[in-house]
């Protein structure tokens, strides 16, 4: 069958996103008020009419299985593909069960997962990556191209730094690929998304297998940029690859800016995430509330500026809230302040604390927390 | 396979007390509460209350309320045996099929549907009433008093009682008898349009009055009476939480008001939860121009007016310089620069164009003419334009009158 799978990678330690990820992987970290961030690979590819999508899970996968459930948020709880979570006791070696070490070692545990696919294109994307590309045109211009493999890349060299880099010839093609590298300039940053045919992607990890090879980018780009023909697709809109706090800030105060919202955000394709039943958001006349992204089922009593709200968040009579970032049922009791506070899921600020944090240096407080 | 109890939810009739906003969709259908239709309050109130085999009837205008439903997901109603089931009316052998004549007759040419499940009891359940309530308390008591109907009933002002069904009871609540909108009621008591019955009893009466030419096939005017006449048991069950019947525009209005004073309808406090479909939208933007004050806003709105007591559907803009007051504005509603809108139901779609002034306060106009200003589904009020208090206008900008 023409068209596209899809796999999504999600990795636990490549990242320094603190306390959010002490009890998840990057992939369920919520952001943006009501989503997690694997919710914007993962909804792109359905728009993209993807109907089957695997997700290798790696290290502590709980809130990710919960998050997913059975996919049916996406559409993709199918009697006939849809979802399929593979989980990392795939890996079996003879030292025992252990977590894969690199995506062509992770795409080796679930060989017989690979030779199952219906569709004759495959999509790796990873988890960490805020976006919303139509990957349909990326599909068509993989076909067009006739290459092996095509890599997303773009030209916007500002994210995190231990990424991938693309030297490109003036066809576009890939001939270099570049890890670490200090001085990008003339580069393209890799998005670490790459479309190519499912027998290609079977015999690559045939090869890397027989070879002991674990990682795509050493064994594929990096060892092959001259016999295969890797083509890149290069994105000019929005994209972020969330990798550490001080991004993962940045990246989620920057929704405030409407054209940032717009880009991300395309009524044509819009980002699923897991459903809540919350009421529309209360705001009290006691309480203000200006330049802030409010999910629903919050109370707002108190003042709430520059801030992300997530669903169920309560502020209440008294309370200040200022740049900062409060998910889902945080609870700001009366009279407390919080400027530049990243506080997980349930974490409740009893009344009159003060929690200063700084634009450079959030304060993150762990779920569940109580202060 | 058997099923003790299931629920008939009547949502087929027009709601032509509600003008414009029911002009292309079942009453049911209509939005409210920033993320609702009025159908989740009955359909959460059966998964809430363990009854998880609904049949909905459907007559007028079904398309849209047809597709909302859908699988029945959102309310944990898509199951393996029952769940929600849409029930048009249908062609027959013979007599060829018929409209639904009448509330009763409705669930009279569904019989075949009810005896699918084999059910003990049967909730008759309507389509346009705001409130939270528990069935599985209301089938308890119905069951203890070994009652052939139970009422669900609401006390009310005696001063209001005239405009209801009154039910009549004795000292244990058993119904004596039943006033429609009497001059001069014997009880407080109002009947909310909720009915428990043990279905052989129910299917019996259907039959029969099904015979009756002369009937007009209504749960009240005709199969209460006639139980009551034929000395069957029917008992009150009282209920004293928040319940309105949303079909005139003006309760409509005071319905949203009051979930906005969290009062008895809180719809924040979650052990009862309402469910809803809704399209995936981003959080709410509330921007640094913007006033927001009691009210509320859903996902997708992006507000950077002035909002007062008003509820914001999902997807409503208000652009900056705007003002919204007293007002509801359902999904997908744009309320442009300068624009003022008060006391006002805005529909799904509409769009205020800059500086246009829809509506107002009841003290800016003669107190006898003020009413609600009402904008149908996909209206507009033009750039500049004055839209008087009471007025209605529907897609085609023709004013509608009441």
């Amino acid at each position: 069958m023409k068209g596209l799978h899809g796999i999504i990678f999600s990795h636990e330690n490549r990242n320094d996103l603190r306390e959010l990820t002490t009890q998840r992987m990057p992939a369920s970290v919520p952001f943006a008020g009501r989503y997690r961030i694997i919710d914007f690979i993962l909804s792109d590819m359905v728009n993209a009419g993807i109907t089957d999508v695997g997700v290798v899970l790696h290290g502590n996968y709980q809130s990710l299985l919960d998050h997913l459930g059975s996919g049916k948020d996406w559409d993709l709880s199918r009697s006939h593909g849809g979802l399929r979570l593979l989980p990392p006791f795939f890996y079996q070696t003879a030292g025992g069960a252990r977590e894969f070490r690199g995506k062509m070692e992770a795409l080796a545990g679930v060989r017989s997962y690979l030779e199952g696919i219906r569709q004759s294109h495959v999509v790796l994307a990873d988890s960490d990556l805020i976006i919303n590309i139509p990957l349909q045109d990326v599909f068509q211009a993989h076909l067009d191209s006739g290459a092996d493999i095509t890599a997303v890349c773009t030209g916007d060299l500002t994210g995190p730094a231990d990424v991938t880099y693309f030297r490109l010839n003036d066809q576009g093609r890939v001939t270099e690929s570049l890890y670490p590298l200090n001085n990008p300039a003339g580069c393209h940053r890799s998005l670490e998304i790459y479309i190519l045919s499912k027998q290609k992607l079977l015999e690559l990890v045939d090869e890397c297998m027989s070879h002991d090879q674990v990682s795509f980018r050493s064994a594929v780009l990096q060892a092959k940029a001259g016999s295969l023909h890797i083509q890149s697709y290069v994105w000019d809109g929005y994209a972020a690859q969330i990798r550490t706090l001080r991004g993962y800030y940045l990246r989620s105060m920057e929704l405030l800016d409407p054209a940032i919202r717009r880009e991300i955000f395309h009524p044509q394709r819009p980002i699923h995430t897991k459903e809540r039943n919350d009421a529309s958001t209360y705001i009290d006349p006691a309480g203000t509330c200006c330049n802030c992204l409010v999910a629903d089922g919050c109370t707002i009593e108190g003042t709430v500026e520059n801030s992300i709200l997530f669903r169920g968040v309560s502020v209440a009579k008294g309370a200040e809230v200022k740049n900062c970032i409060l998910m889902q049922d945080v609870v700001i009791s009366r009279d407390a302040v919080c400027h530049y506070v990243i506080a997980d899921k349930n974490v409740q600020i009893m009344d009159s604390r003060t929690l200063m944090g700084h634009d450079q240096y959030p304060m993150v407080i762990a779920k569940d927390s109580k202060v | 396979m058997k099923k003790e109890c299931i629920a008939m939810l009547l949502a087929g009739g027009q709601g032509s007390r509600l003008y414009v906003l029911t002009s292309n969709v079942a009453k049911p259908a209509v939005p409210f509460g920033g993320k609702y239709r009025i159908i989740d309050f009955p359909l959460s109130n059966c998964t809430n209350s363990g009854i998880d085999t609904v049949g909905v009837l459907t007559q007028y205008k079904p398309l849209e309320l047809n597709s909302y439903i859908g699988s029945g997901q959102p309310w944990d109603l898509d199951r393996l045996d029952g769940g929600v089931h849409i029930l048009p009316p249908y062609m027959r052998e013979g007599d060829k099929g018929t409209w639904f004549k009448g509330t009763a007759n409705a669930i009279y040419q569904n019989i075949g549907f009810v005896d699918m499940y084999d059910p003990d009891y049967v909730v008759i359940l309507s389509g346009d009433h705001i409130y939270k309530m528990n069935y599985g308390k209301m089938l308890d008591a119905h069951k203890k008093a070994g009652a052939a109907c139970t009422i669900s009933v609401l006390e009310v002002p005696w001063s209001e009682a005239s405009r209801f069904g009154i039910m009549a009871v004795d000292g244990e609540d058993n119904i004596v008898e039943f006033q429609e909108k009497p001059k001069e009621p014997k009880s407080n008591l109002a009947s909310m349009g909720i009915y428990v019955f043990t279905w052989k009893k129910l299917r019996e009466y259907l039959i029969n009055d099904e015979n009756d030419p002369s009937s007009s096939n209504d749960f009240g005017k005709n199969i209460i009476p006639n139980m009551l006449n034929a000395g069957e048991k029917l008992i009150a069950y009282r209920f004293d939480g928040y319940w309105k019947d949303v079909g005139t525009l003006e309760s409509l209005w005071d319905a949203n008001m009051d979930m906005l004073s969290r009062g008895d309808l809180d719809l924040l406090e979650s052990s009862w939860p309402i469910y809803a479909r809704l399209p995936s939208e981003p959080p709410a933007f509330i921007g640094k121009s913007a006033l927001v004050e009691h009210s509320v806003v859903t996902q997708g709105c992006e507000v950077n007016g002035t909002v007062l007591n008003s509820v914001l559907s999902h997807g409503a803009r208000v652009e900056e310089g705007a003002e919204v007051s007293y007002s509801v504005l359902m999904p997908g509603v744009t309320v442009k620069r300068g624009a003022v809108v008060r006391y006002a139901i805005l529909g799904e779609n509409c769009q205020v164009e800059a500086g246009a002034c829809v509506g107002g306060a009841p003290e800016s106009c003669d107190p006898d003419k003020w009413g609600v200003t009402v904008l149908g589904p996909g209206a507009c009020a033009g750039p500049g334009e004055v839209v008087a208090p009471n007025t209605m206008l529907n897609r085609d900008h023709k004013e509608v009158s009441r």
